[in-house]
């Protein structure tokens, strides 16, 4: 799970600028990577990624199929499978044609290699081609020697796991103190009754503001409401009971103001995706955690676009400093791989409508509209662990 | 197609609303958000209320030092974003600042991360339920003193540890684009537990799950190594891990599997280089599943992430046994998973490097590795007895592993037989704990589904002859409920 994947095309970038001869071929690249070197891609842009990977230059393609069509031998050879090996390679195959070569390229080879890719009809492109020259950039490690990318699997008992010998028994206790919480356990109750009872939650729930927005015929689990459920010992009665008396006495704790929508803003123009600066210096309100909450949620709203245009529009009152790191104008970049096609929601009600599903945990994004965004229970059924700054402060004791 | 239909299990699922708010910093691909997008489509799929919920506790220091060593655990809990400058020996020296960022609730995230892997594995050691998951797990790249790979704690070994309290030996099979190097190697040395790993290999992170790397010592032949090249399709992806699979059920006989899910194997990943469907990814689970033993599903990598929620609600649903619609619900997250709103997702036309000769070369091979686990020379295999292996089918069905009391496995570990000897493929050597299917003793837990040599059968059949068909169906996003048999 890291950022290797394109450690082929990356070394050839390197292998090329070690070169040195042309520098100033690659001088741009080299920009493109300080400049973009931490950008957050986001899921339009890596939308537009996955676009652009499937009109990956023919080029390439075309050597991938002949390395298909290259005997078998060849191909396990090339991973190191010497075992079959006895026929020498034929020359056809030269090393061009076969991405995986870990052998280091001649200097020539290499030049040849970077006037090919930007022709239209060279034989095999380099990925950075087709994509935003920053992914591959990203952080690798780039390994001079051919095999350096293998590591090997280390054995002594700084490295294995000791296991105790045999099996044993929990007996009663079990191996660790604190406590799984069960929040829900459906098998006591038919499932009809479970529907049954959520169905009359909705019902509830629907008589006012903005719950009265239609949810189509998917029933949908209310967490909280199961959680109820559970504590009420399965007792649909007693559950409902008990949620109209929460009814009443809605909490809007977690409701996020305008200021704080404001400021979450501003912070983002100042420190980028930095949750942490923001925080300190913008949002003193909220714990790291909820500003990450939010801005998964927000991102997608009605809110950001007008945000983004706003920003865009200010953009072009300054001259950027070439090379400069800029947050905003990253995030701008950003938001323009968003593809034309993603439907926004005309206003983020719709959103809030759903913003409650998870119980206690979920701020309401705009502060917009009336709603719970979790009910008081009652003094014997504390929600789910809310959000709270204690929970994000870092260390915790065990 | 002759698939067995799902079957309804008893699934638990570990889940704490906190793990979606840790961010690894900006450009970091590693999301912790993925995992709460798929908590929401479960919600929204009504899945959630079949299944038992619990909030994790928080794996304290103590548990993570059953494997971890206490001077990386105590460092992890001690670095903060705000003190890091005050630890800069100790971050080069366990790999913490760059892949693996020091970030706002680092240890919190591991705690989380780790716990539900651990109560999962216990909840399974209770015999409580026959499939636990773990999305927020996984983390597979974690070595003992090391973080790697966007890995801190390693959830996965703690949670084959626990396992192994009630399981003699234990299957991690994982299906991440990346090698299971941290299992691996944590495990290397032992024949308790076997590492199945299919992963990308070659100028690939993080370099090792070479096919020639099979373990050392006691666990010589305990590791098994997939490597694979780019552009892994369902079929091609099937046609390796079905025969690979079936045989290491068949010489292994766990009692228990660790499936580690990450969904950086799928078409599109931002870091992968795989071209599977979500269809095919399940298919793993799918297959896995009808094993019948005890199940940990853990998540791992994937970093396109709206595709990563679709896979990890799909397969939650194949745990389940429950069929879901190809229409996304409405969700908190919808806009997400634009401009099509649906389930399932098509592969690109990218080309396969891994032709049918390379993985049948593949295969070939590590069947020989296979062979060699009943003849395995020296100390080892006398270490072994029952374990170890013999004959095909027959034997292995019946298992009741679980219900090998601790005292028992120990006395039958003293003695050895000449069922040692016998090869894979010579008949039915008796296995020295011969309960049988056909003569079940009193069981603790669930028997399997069907048995063994049966699934086998059907199997091999699938991997022949319906391949093709299935194929079809799994580049099909409009009939996501193909293969899915009706519930029994």
């Amino acid at each position: 799970m890291s950022d290797c994947a394109l450690v082929t095309n990356v070394s050839e970038h390197d292998a090329s600028m070690d070169v040195g001869n042309d520098k100033s071929l690659f001088e741009p690249t080299v920009d493109m990577m300080v400049h973009d070197f931490d950008d957050e891609r986001t899921l339009d842009e890596e939308e537009a990624l996955a676009a652009g990977e499937q009109q990956d230059p023919k080029a390439e393609l075309n050597s991938l199929q002949r390395e298909g069509d290259m005997p078998l031998e060849e191909l396990l050879a090339l991973y190191g499978y010497d075992r079959t090996m006895d026929k020498p390679i034929p020359q056809e195959p030269a090393p061009e044609v076969v991405p995986e070569e870990p052998e280091l390229k001649t200097e020539s080879a290499l030049q040849q290699l970077y006037s090919e890719t930007t022709s239209p009809e060279a034989t095999r492109c380099l990925r950075s081609g087709s994509r935003p020259p920053s992914e591959e950039e990203d952080d690798y490690d780039y390994s001079p020697d051919e095999d350096d990318w293998k590591k090997t699997i280390m054995v002594g008992s700084d490295y294995q796991a000791a296991i105790p010998e045999g099996l044993c028994s929990y007996d009663d206790a079990l191996p660790y103190e604190n406590e799984d919480k069960l929040l829900w356990n459906p098998c006591t109750l038919d499932e009809k009754v479970t529907e049954d009872y959520m169905r009359k939650i909705g019902a509830m729930s629907s008589t006012t503001g903005i719950d009265a927005v239609p949810r189509g015929k998917q029933l949908r689990d209310d967490e909280e409401a199961l959680y109820l459920l559970q504590q009420c010992g399965h007792n649909v009665e007693e559950a409902l009971r008990r949620r109209r008396i929460s009814a009443q006495t809605p909490a809007h704790a977690s409701l996020w103001s305008e200021e704080e929508c404001r400021n979450f803003e501003n912070g983002l123009k100042a420190h980028g995706k930095d949750f942490h600066l923001i925080r300190q210096h913008k949002v003193r309100t909220r714990s790291v955690g909820e500003l990450v909450q939010f801005y998964y949620i927000w991102k997608k709203t009605e809110r950001h676009d007008i945000f983004a245009n706003k920003a865009r529009l200010e953009k072009k009152k300054y001259t950027l400093h070439p090379g400069h790191t800029d947050y905003m104008d990253r995030f701008l970049e950003e938001q323009e791989a968003t593809g034309a096609g993603i439907v926004r929601p005309v206003s983020p009600t719709p959103m809030m409508d759903y913003a409650h599903s998870e119980p206690a945990t979920q701020p309401d994004p705009l502060a917009l509209g009336e709603k719970e965004v979790f009910s008081q229970l009652n003094a014997h059924t504390p929600p789910p662990r809310a959000l709270s700054m204690e929970d994000q402060e870092p260390p915790s004791g065990s | 197609m002759a698939m067995q239909p799902h079957s309804k299990k008893r699934v638990c699922y570990y889940y704490d609303s906190d793990i979606g708010n840790y961010y690894y910093g900006q450009g970091h691909p590693m999301k912790p958000h993925r995992i709460r997008m798929t908590h929401n489509l479960l919600l929204n799929y009504g899945l959630y209320r079949k299944m038992e919920i619990y909030r994790p506790h928080k794996a304290t220091a103590d548990e993570m030092t059953k494997f971890h060593s206490d001077d990386y655990i105590r460092f992890l809990r001690s670095i903060r974003p705000d003190n890091m400058s005050e630890y800069n020996k100790q971050m080069q020296r366990f790999n913490v600042g760059e892949d693996c960022p020091v970030f706002d609730g680092l240890y919190e995230f591991c705690q989380l991360s780790a716990g539900g892997s651990v109560a999962a594995a216990v909840k399974l050691n209770k015999q409580a339920s026959e499939i636990c998951i773990n999305w927020g797990g996984g983390l597979h790249h974690a070595k003992k003193s090391e973080a790697s790979g966007f890995c801190y704690v390693n959830d996965i070994v703690l949670g084959i540890l626990e396992l192994l309290k009630y399981h003699q030996r234990v299957l991690y099979i994982d299906i991440d684009v990346h090698h299971g190097d941290g299992v691996e190697e944590a495990f290397y040395t032992t024949d308790r537990v076997m590492t199945v790993s299919f992963h990308k290999y070659g100028e690939y992170f993080p370099g090792t799950g070479d096919l020639r790397d099979i373990g050392a010592g006691k666990g010589k032949y305990y590791a098994v190594n997939i490597p694979l090249r780019d552009g892994m399709d369902d079929e091609s992806y099937e046609s390796i891990f079905v025969p690979i699979i079936s045989k290491v059920m068949e010489t292994f006989q766990p009692s228990a599997v660790v499936l580690q899910c990450g969904a950086d194997s799928l078409t599109g990943d931002r870091l992968g280089c795989f071209n599977l469907t979500v269809r095919g990814h399940g298919r793993c689970v799918e297959l896995v599943k009808r094993f019948g033993l005890p199940f940990l599903l853990v998540g791992g990598g994937g970093y396109t992430i709206r595709n990563v929620s679709r896979c990890w609600t799909y397969e939650t649903s194949v745990a389940l046994g429950v069929e879901i619609a190809n229409e996304l619900p409405y969700n908190d997250y919808f806009e997400y998973f634009g401009p099509d709103f649906k389930l399932h997702i098509s592969p690109s036309n990218m080309s396969n490097q891994n032709t049918p000769e390379y993985l049948e070369k593949i295969k070939n091979r590590l069947f020989e590795n296979l062979r060699m686990l009943p003849h395995a020379p020296g100390v080892q295999v006398q270490a072994i007895p029952e374990d170890a292996v013999n004959d095909e089918s027959e034997d292995e069905d019946k298992v009741d592993k679980d219900e090998r009391l601790p005292q028992n496995e120990k006395d039958k570990r003293i003695t050895g037989d000449g069922e040692l000897s016998d090869s894979e493929d010579e008949g039915e050597g008796g296995r020295r704990d011969n309960r049988s299917y056909r003569n079940p003793q009193p069981r603790k837990r669930p028997r399997l589904d069907k048995d063994v040599s049966q699934l086998k059968d059907e199997i091999k059949l699938l991997s022949a002859e319906d391949s093709k068909d299935d194929v079809k169906n799994i580049s099909s996003a409009e009939e996501p409920k193909k293969d899915i048999a009706p519930n029994p």
